[in-house]
């Protein structure tokens, strides 16, 4: 964009409803890649706390069950996991609203959670949970293990935690250019 | 009651485009839409998935009534299936994927924007098989040229004659992915170049370039992608030529003898009440498929139906699974910005190209893409075996080497047995009968498909890519929404609804804009050339009134 586009866009903004937000946030988010190199990501914080979540669907046995499987999947490491990305309330969020189009996911999510209670699951220790649910993994007819795995992946990869401070996504921005391929390597194969 | 000089039916592609160009023609026109006026800069602005109540995926179970492809973020642009019903025999499904909102599927449609060639246009004179279109590339090639110019293509030039160059703007650059892709093409003899897309890269009738959000599927917020509301609307209505009404039903066209239309019936969309008005000229303009099935509802047997061809020859373009996999060169490299654009390398169509064109196996042609790179969600994840730090460190290394290539349409044959027709027992909600659609594949749509398989493969090998998943299945008819035909245009009124300026050949006051006129789906993406047809149909209808011959 050159600066004669820029000072149109400004113009312009001016004529468009919400345009002068957008267009400022635009150029302020370009100036400032342009100027810094910032890698900063413009992601805007998660506006729901789900820290302060309480359960709706899941009794608090099986949501402390629900937690330390999630943990189990996707655990804090190096990078934050499944704990920091508030995956088991979200998860108790979606199955509660599934109540009135979707109730047989409400019935997929009790049969599981009892199946982890009839295993006794919160009483085992870490190192007996992560062996139950390696043989989960790698049993092919665990439903169970399938259904809280594709709920925690999807609830993991599309907080802000997950997305942005783990895999590092940098797209929905504002950009004036498109970063072109600049590796030579990846012209020869 | 009011008359116009011309009464537009849907306010897409097409509709959009015929009302800016009859508006600047200096007559009066009223345009019709069935669905809701919205606001782009409220509906569509940059969402992140957790700022969404359900991230996307909607309430469970919320999104079912609405097509595959519908998602939180854009279920207010399409269509309520339980609304608008169609209907299909269990053994012949179809997939028809609608938008009922001012601007139609341009809010969201995938902006690629190819010219078809003679190649296409004169296949049957190549290969015995069906009809050739009534018109050539050179009747066409100048509305191309305008259209282009208008809603602003990015591509580059690639000098191939099955794919003919235009004008353009700069093209969108390649990611990482793209262009080992690239570079893999040129080693096999593919030819590559990037998508021709209608999103700007530079400034353009006041319309701002693209700003790589990559958000284009949910409608983009400042009009750098092609659409009705940011193009051809503002300067139609700048005519004061223009009346817009939405939520519009349009249930009939009504005839005053025989040969004359004289205006049309809708229904008020909230209140089921029945408006008439009167208009000199009636364009339809709704979509392949409902211009078709307004016909039919219009009279017994169909309106501009002497030919009895109405309603057959439907086509969607071939499409079905491609490959995915990953490309060990990126494996674990810097996360860099690479879905912000959502183009993609394409391939252009290489197969029956040359001058008697046939390989043998199948007739006609097919065009591939292929991208890769970061995307908002790894949807390699919920699918890669295993748990724990491993595994997520294992997805952070994979997520940039991700990698597809898919088909973005081959051409399936025109066939007559392939129809719509009115349901006689299924109404809408506004007591409209429904279509009832029949399609199926033919042999032809089959082989093709499976040539394009092992060419996909055959590129992901070429670029050294790690295939994760290759299964090979067909897709539904409709499934790519490049539905055309049932309205086809030809020479010879007796085996034809159109002329090649899409004035039915039966009613001279009554045009039909938009893909139903395809004699052929060629291989290239069909909406830039309905944009062209309408074009070129608009200047023809204007020379007929000015000269009083309509």
């Amino acid at each position: 964009m050159t600066r004669r586009d820029a000072g149109w866009m400004i113009l312009r903004a001016a004529a468009v409803a919400g345009g002068d937000k957008f267009f400022s946030g635009w150029l302020n988010a370009a100036q400032a890649r342009a100027h810094t190199h910032s890698s900063g990501s413009n992601a805007p914080p998660d506006p729901q706390d789900w820290s302060a979540y309480k359960p709706q669907f899941f009794s608090p046995e099986d949501f402390r069950n629900l937690e330390t499987f999630t943990e189990i999947l996707i655990p804090t490491d190096d990078t934050p996991g499944a704990r920091e990305a508030c995956a088991a309330p979200f998860i108790d969020f979606v199955v509660h609203a599934a109540a009135e189009y979707a109730p047989e996911m409400q019935e997929h999510w009790r049969k599981a959670m009892a199946w982890l209670r009839s295993q006794e699951f919160g009483d085992l220790s870490r190192e007996r949970q992560i062996a139950l649910v390696e043989r989960m993994s790698r049993d092919p007819a665990s439903a169970s293990y399938k259904l809280i795995k594709d709920m925690t992946v999807h609830a993991f990869y599309t907080s802000r935690v997950g997305l942005i401070d783990v895999l590092e996504y940098k797209g929905l921005a504002y950009l004036t250019e498109f970063p072109v391929c600049t590796h030579p390597e990846h012209h020869r194969v | 009651m009011q008359r116009y000089d011309v009464a537009i039916v849907g306010s897409g592609a097409c509709g959009g485009w015929a009302a800016m160009a009859l508006a600047q023609s200096g007559f009066k026109i009223v345009l019709l839409e069935a669905g809701s006026r919205i606001e782009p800069y409220r509906e569509f602005h940059h969402r992140w998935p957790y700022e969404l109540p359900f991230r996307g995926a909607g309430q469970p179970g919320f999104l079912r009534k609405y097509h595959k492809g519908s998602t939180e973020y854009n279920y207010r642009i399409m269509v309520d299936d339980r609304d608008n019903p169609y209907t299909t025999s269990p053994d012949k499904p179809f997939r028809w994927i609608r938008s009922r909102v001012l601007g139609g599927r341009t809010l969201h449609w995938s902006r690629a924007s190819d010219r078809m060639s003679d190649l296409e246009f004169k296949a049957a004179s190549r290969d015995g098989y069906g009809e050739d279109w009534p018109i050539s590339y050179a009747d066409i090639a100048p509305y191309y040229d305008r259209v282009e110019e208008f809603i602003g293509v990015s591509a580059a030039p690639a000098n191939l004659p099955q794919f003919p160059d235009g004008r353009f703007l700069p093209p969108m650059p390649l990611n990482c992915a793209e262009t080992i892709f690239q570079t893999a093409c040129g080693k096999i003899g593919f030819p590559a170049t990037p998508r021709r897309v209608a999103q700007l890269t530079r400034m353009l009738h006041n319309r701002p370039p693209c700003h790589y959000c990559g958000n284009c599927f949910n409608g983009c917020d400042v009009g750098a992608m092609f659409n009705t509301i940011a193009s051809t609307l503002p300067p139609a209505l700048k005519t004061g030529n223009l009346t817009v009404f939405c939520d519009s039903v349009v249930s009939h066209v009504l005839m005053d003898d025989e040969k004359r239309a004289r205006g049309i019936r809708y229904l008020e969309r909230y209140t089921n009440k029945a408006v008439e008005l009167e208009a000199k000229v009636i364009v339809l303009a709704g979509s392949s498929l409902e211009n078709t099935r307004l016909l039919l509802n219009s009279q017994p047997g169909g309106l501009a139906n002497s030919s009895g061809v109405l309603g057959r020859y439907l086509m969607d373009q071939v499409s079905g699974g491609g490959v995915t996999g990953f490309l060990p060169q990126l494996k674990g490299t810097t996360i860099r910005n690479d879905d912000g654009k959502a183009g993609g390398l394409y391939i252009p169509n290489f197969r029956n190209i040359g001058a008697k064109g046939g390989s043998g196996k199948f007739i006609r042609g097919y065009a591939m893409s292929a991208s890769g790179g970061a995307a908002m969600f790894p949807s390699f994840a919920p699918g890669l075996p295993g748990f724990g730090s491993d595994w997520k460190k294992q997805v952070k290394s994979l997520y940039p080497a991700f990698a597809r290539v898919w088909l973005s349409g081959g051409e399936m044959l025109a066939r007559k047995e392939n129809f719509v027709e009115l349901d006689p027992q299924v109404r809408d909600r506004w007591g409209i009968p429904v279509l009832r659609i029949n399609c199926t594949h033919c042999d032809n749509d089959l082989r093709l498909y499976q040539d394009f398989f092992e060419h996909a493969q055959e590129l992901f090998r070429a670029a050294r890519g790690e295939i994760l998943d290759a299964k090979p299945h067909i897709s539904v008819p409709g499934s790519l929404i490049h539905e055309v035909g049932t309205c086809r245009m030809g020479a010879d009124p007796k085996k034809s609804v159109l002329n090649s300026f899409c004035q039915t050949h039966d009613v001279p006051n009554l045009f039909v804009f938009g893909g139903g006129c395809f004699v052929t789906t060629g291989d290239k993406h069909p909406t830039l050339t309905m944009m062209a047809l309408t074009a070129r149909g608009c200047d023809y209808l204007t020379e007929l009134v000015r000269k009083r011959e309509i």
